[in-house]
């Protein structure tokens, strides 16, 4: 990175914190710490869930992912404005009539104790080994590609955020998303513009959507059905992104409190759903353009020179290894085709053109074997390193250091979000739930502590899971898909089956959760072919049949309840 | 739905469900398009 790279990000970053630090003054006390005394406005709302949701991995990844796998990552969405809807029409009005904190608070006025407190624990369990993952994806992205150390970047990724959320709460964390979400779409939208004003003259957004097109990668809605049938394993199609997604989402936006805390902020019921439904609204297109981004990108190397391997640190451990001489034939090899490639891109030979790609599929396959190979102990994946390796090295000056930005407060936004909800379900959960009366300026202060104390364990995780394999955004996700079906299941009963009591609910989310975990284990090995996505509808179908089955059997059915 | 929802009337338009129609419609409109880019690009 250039000086002018380094002064576009250090001012951004401190900026952000000064910003977060001067908008966070808040009452001390828990209304003002944890729902910014629920005066927040729908656009801010918005800009809260969106920022949320949208971790850095979403903007180093999503393009990656279109790059070589196209644009059908965007069908895991479709559920989601269905969510919205349903979240709208039940969970909210139910969470601002209790005047609830947490999500799970809910779960006590209409269950019991027990319930509330394992489904709280199930989201601090999930949600800080998950955030970790979320600083340590884009902190391993970062420091492999610019030679930063690791732990310093895992620093700088989860800890300068730790400051303004700590201080201010939740009005800082709203303050800051709606920032930090102008400055990545600023950021994002710039890129795009620079993929395109670099491809050649005559080649426009069309063009390249023709040449990404012929190549598979605008492949938007795919069925996931193939001569065998239904594939029960594909990923993303619109079958499992419809149905799967409604619960995955559902799940995320109605169970998890670092979504249900956005909300929660808002001024009335009216301010919550509309930032809501604007969601259900934007959600869809936003993913569609940073997905287009990696097509265009794709396009882009059509024109240009393409690396055999992007991510170029594990082209240098493989250049140290027992590999080395392999590697450099190999690499003159893919030279001499990509020369003779990038002079040939004409219609007239596209034959021509789809044998060399076969050729460079097969050499980039072979530097993947040998990065799995034990000895060598390489990361084989290169999806997230594809967009990032394009913004170094054909953006100008200072751009590079905007979208090194972006990518910081994109992890920033989702993680302050997550500090503050894990802290509110810490402290009203469990230590306020469990202890003596206190009084509001201990609640506040406490509620820091707690706050500081998760930022430093997410750094902590972020240290030891930055290891992780496979594709890190849906490492994320499958992590979600564990639990976040069983939460919701408890959810929709204490909405939908009102005869259902506490003990029947708890006894199903355990066993549920526990064959839930089994299965994805089945699904690992490849015994069961089911993909992550599905985990969620059995999670939560799961938990209402069988919570329905044994009050049925062993409990009376005259419970407790409080009006949903 | 409790008497607090009741009075909270839908902004723009007279009841919520247009909002939630709206919503869907939008998701389905969408979901068209994207089949006509994949039909067009395929």
């Amino acid at each position: 990175m250039s000086l002018a790279d380094w002064i576009v990000l250090i001012l951004t970053l401190l900026g952000m914190i000064a910003y977060g630090l001067y908008k966070g003054q808040t009452s001390r006390d828990l209304d003002g710490y944890f729902l910014a005394n629920r005066a927040v406005p729908w656009y801010m709302v918005l800009l809260g869930i969106m920022g949320t949701q949208a971790s850095a991995v979403t903007f180093l990844s999503a393009p990656g992912q279109a790059y070589t796998d196209g644009m059908r990552f965007v069908q895991y969405y479709f559920g989601l404005p269905l969510a919205m809807v349903v979240l709208c029409i039940t969970f909210v009005p139910a969470f601002h009539r209790l005047k609830v904190y947490t999500a799970y608070e809910f779960l006590e006025q209409r269950f019991d104790l027990k319930t509330r407190t394992l489904t709280s624990f199930l989201f601090l369990l999930q949600r800080g080994l998950s955030t970790g993952i979320s600083i340590s994806a884009p902190a391993l992205i970062l420091s492999s590609i610019l030679g930063w150390d690791i732990l310093w970047t895992n620093i700088f990724m989860g800890g300068l955020v730790i400051i303004y959320t700590v201080t201010g709460g939740a009005k800082a964390v709203a303050y800051t998303q709606q920032l930090q979400l102008i400055i990545i779409f600023g950021g994002m939208f710039i890129a795009g513009y620079m993929v395109i004003h670099r491809l050649p003259e005559g080649v426009g957004l069309s063009e390249a959507l023709h040449i990404g097109g012929k190549a598979g990668k605008v492949n938007i809605i795919t069925n996931g059905v193939s001569a065998k049938g239904f594939d029960w394993n594909d990923r993303y199609n619109l079958f499992s992104g419809v149905i799967g997604g409604f619960f995955l989402a559902l799940s995320y936006f109605g169970t998890d409190q670092s979504q249900v805390g956005r909300y929660l902020t808002a001024r009335s019921i009216t301010e919550s759903r509309l930032g809501l439904l604007m969601n259900g609204l934007v959600k869809v297109p936003m993913q569609f353009l940073i997905l287009l981004l990696g097509v265009l990108v794709f396009a882009f190397y059509q024109f240009n020179k393409e690396p055999v391997f992007f991510n170029q640190s594990q082209v240098e451990v493989l250049s140290k290894s027992k590999y080395k001489d392999s590697l450099v034939m190999l690499e003159r090899s893919y030279n001499e085709i990509e020369a003779r490639r990038i002079n040939v891109i004409t219609p007239s030979t596209e034959h021509q053109l789809q044998q060399m790609a076969t050729t460079k599929a097969g050499y980039k396959a072979t530097i993947k074997r040998w990065l799995r190979d034990k000895e060598v102990g390489g990361d084989d994946n290169d999806t997230n390193y594809i967009f990032l390796r394009f913004v170094l090295d054909y953006l100008p000056k200072g751009l590079i250091g905007l979208l090194i930005a972006v990518i910081f407060l994109a992890a920033w936004g989702s993680i302050a979000a997550t500090l503050n909800s894990l802290a509110s379900c810490t402290i009203v959960d469990f230590h306020k739930r469990f202890s003596r009366p206190l009084t509001d300026e201990k609640e506040f202060r406490l509620s820091r502590l707690y706050t500081f104390f998760w930022g430093v364990f997410c750094v902590v995780a972020a240290q030891l899971a930055y290891n992780l394999g496979n594709s890190l955004i849906e490492a994320v996700n499958v992590l979600g898909s564990l639990f976040y079906g069983v939460i919701l299941g408890v959810f929709l009963v204490a909405f939908y089956r009102k005869k259902v009591g506490g003990t029947a609910v708890f006894i199903s989310a355990l066993i549920v959760e526990a064959g839930v975990i089994i299965l994805n284990i089945l699904s690992r090995k490849g015994i069961v072919p089911l993909s992550f996505l599905w985990f969620n509808l059995v999670g939560a179908v799961g938990v209402v049949l069988l919570a329905e089955l044994i009050q049925r059997l062993f409990y009376s059915s005259k419970v407790n309840t409080v009006r949903p | 739905m409790d008497t607090q929802d009741q009075e909270e009337q839908a902004p723009l338009f007279r009841k919520w469900s247009t909002w939630y129609a709206l919503v869907i419609g939008f998701l389905l409109l969408m979901i068209l398009f994207f089949y006509f880019l994949t039909k067009h690009f395929a």
